[in-house]
């Protein structure tokens, strides 16, 4: 075999990694994000289909109040049942929340953890989501601040959660923050507790970043958008 | 190696180059489709909860 053989196959290979290489980037980058949002509309179609054909309550005192509405049926796997809204990350911010915290289930939405509390229950709210990748949807979460509102609708009820502590870091193998009162966050007695993780840093997993919140108030959705949504 | 498939595509040389663009878009949507959906999982991005690795 020839030396310029050798040189041609070699090189050759070299173009194709390098190409390979890239069009890896481009879809880690773009193409995954492409896809996410294609997920999310379609979850977030399915939850508005299924509101759409709940019977109508007749409300007797529009208002918020803070009695938690009877726990709802427990949430089936990487099913949607609720859309979350954060301010602070954006004012058209919305994501679908599903049901588990399986790789597939977050490549559809956000996932809440199958054994903490469900929405507006006793006990710790916990949702996971990704910060890169995937539509990038938990991106700005290091902006996160003590008191912004982050508000979630299951189709009959406004849920206002208020971050109380954060962001936090810690280690992936530090399941207390899920916990129903985490020990970190300050909070000292059982209540209504909220928490979301993702990774960090940004592209790595070393790490991941904890906010803390709390239940502020509960209304149904008869009485209109909650009012950290109102502008 | 792309000089092997090139001799051994048939047709002249604007018949060998539609089936390159084709092969080549055919490749790009297996790499797509299987190939880094199946690779993807494999990096760190995905790893955002706190129980499980």
């Amino acid at each position: 075999m020839s030396v310029r053989v050798i040189v041609r196959t070699v090189s050759e290979l070299c173009i194709t990694v390098g190409t390979l290489i890239v069009l890896f980037v481009v879809y880690v980058l773009f193409w995954t994000g492409v896809k996410a949002d294609r997920a999310m509309d379609r979850q977030v179609e399915v939850l508005q289909d299924r509101w759409a054909k709940q019977p109508v309550r007749h409300t007797s005192a529009p208002g918020a109040s803070t009695a938690a509405p009877e726990p709802p049926a427990p949430y089936e796997d990487v099913k949607p049942f609720a859309l979350m809204y954060i301010p602070r990350l954006g004012f058209t911010w919305n994501k679908p929340v599903l049901e588990g915290t399986k790789t597939n289930t977050l490549k559809k939405g956000l996932g809440h953890y199958a054994n903490t509390a469900q929405l507006g229950q006793k006990g710790n709210f916990a949702v996971a989501g990704h910060r890169r990748t995937y539509g990038d949807p938990l991106k700005d979460f290091p902006q996160l601040r003590p008191g912004d509102a982050v508000v979630l609708t299951d189709g009959a009820n406004w849920f206002t959660y208020v971050i109380d502590k954060g962001p936090y870091r810690t280690l992936p193998t530090d399941v207390q923050v899920i916990d129903p009162v985490p020990r970190k966050s300050g909070y000292t007695r059982a209540g209504r507790y909220l928490t979301l993780t993702t990774c960090d840093p940004e592209w790595g997993h070393s790490h991941r970043l904890i906010v803390w919140g709390h239940l502020e108030s509960i209304q149904p959705v008869e009485a209109g958008k909650p009012e950290a949504l109102r502008r | 190696m792309y000089g092997w498939i090139w001799r051994h595509l048939p047709g002249n040389v604007w018949v060998k180059a539609l089936i390159s663009i084709v092969l080549t878009l055919a490749v790009v949507y297996a790499l797509f489709q299987y190939v880094f959906p199946w690779a993807e999982p494999l990096l760190p991005f995905n790893d955002v909860t706190v129980n499980d690795q």
